[in-house]
């Protein structure tokens, strides 16, 4: 068994306490509640990098979209990269995160997340349960909504999980909470009249 | 030059070279504005995600009861305000972050915050066009 303190569940307020073992990994907030588990089975992918509150593991799944943990100490990689793979026979992927500070790039879609790349590297992603709604706002340009319940309770969890939350309620995890993202794609269709023969 | 009038050049930028320069206040998962660096660290999904002000067109709020809605608007192909479209882009044809909308219940501090994202902005204008006077 292998314990790391002062961790977050899915952006939740309150830190807890992640388990692993070889059978899976679980989650206990250290206010009390119940514990969040799962299966080691679950775990398709999984990827280390810098978040906002220290470094976080971040999990794909097979019926449960993208779990998050963070609050991990940079030197806990390598304990984290060990029992994954022993354990789980599972590469922890190291994926840096672009710091340019631009706001254009190419919008890829991934399996469960929309990733932004910025000069070859992610600059964020946004799971797919977390967008409530898409529309096509103008020409060239698309919004992206995400939900955030105006009551107290906004976790989904019924305040189990000690505030952990429940899918497509990630946003209203912060203080400050994301609830509209608008991109500029240009338009290629009208340009794109003419056809240019002869290239391979 | 074109038609007798000066091309605008793009001038490459950047925010962070590494992590560790962001500052210690993105871990409340809130917007934090590095004057130093010039740049505005948005939370998006839990990670701390950098603008440098140079991406930034405008900052606005507006208080709705107990919390208040910021949108940042950041420069995009397109929305030239003038005949024409005479802001200079490295790669007008990527995919661009035209606005960003928070919701806070910290009133007080998102005002401050638009103030600072204002001020910076209208800094770092003035110190561009001083360097171009002396350029010139």
């Amino acid at each position: 068994m292998e314990a790391f303190q002062e961790i977050y569940l899915n952006l939740s307020k309150k830190h807890g306490v992640a388990r692993f073992a070889e059978s899976g990994w679980g989650w206990k907030p250290s206010g009390g509640g119940d514990t969040f588990t799962l299966d080691q089975a679950q775990i398709m992918q999984t990827q280390w990098s810098r978040a906002a509150r220290g470094y976080e593991l971040k999990m794909l799944t097979r019926t449960d979209g993208v779990i998050q943990l963070d609050g991990f100490q940079q030197e806990d990689f390598e304990r984290i990269s060990k029992l994954f793979k022993i354990w789980y026979g599972i590469n922890v992927e190291h994926r840096e995160h672009s710091l340019r500070g631009w706001n254009w790039g190419k919008a890829e879609f991934g399996k469960a997340e929309l990733s932004f790349m910025v000069a070859n590297r992610p600059a964020f992603e946004i799971p797919y349960t977390e967008v409530s709604n898409t529309n096509l706002a103008g020409k060239n340009e698309v919004a992206v909504d995400f939900s955030v319940p105006a009551d107290g309770d906004d976790t989904g969890t019924n305040g189990h999980l000690g505030g952990a939350r429940a899918r497509g309620k990630k946003s209203s995890g912060a203080r400050d909470q994301l609830v509209e993202m608008r991109f500029y794609v240009p338009g290629t269709a009208s340009r794109k009249e003419k056809k240019e023969d002869g290239e391979d | 030059s074109l038609n007798g009038t000066e091309e605008k050049k793009f001038k490459r930028f950047e925010a962070y070279k590494r992590d560790n320069q962001f500052p210690n206040k993105v871990k409340d998962l809130e917007i934090v504005v590095d004057k130093k660096n010039l740049t505005v660290v948005l939370p998006i999904m839990g990670r701390p995600v950098p603008f440098h002000i140079h991406t930034i067109k405008n900052a606005s709020h507006t208080p709705e009861g107990d919390f208040t809605s910021l949108r940042i608007n950041f420069l995009s192909p397109g929305q030239g305000v003038g005949r024409k479209d005479d802001q200079p882009f490295e790669d007008p044809t990527a995919h661009f972050i035209r606005s960003l909308t928070f919701r806070s219940h910290d009133i007080d501090r998102i005002d401050d915050i638009t103030r600072d994202i204002t001020e910076l902005k209208k800094e770092v204008v003035r110190r561009e066009q001083e360097k171009k006077q002396m350029e010139d």
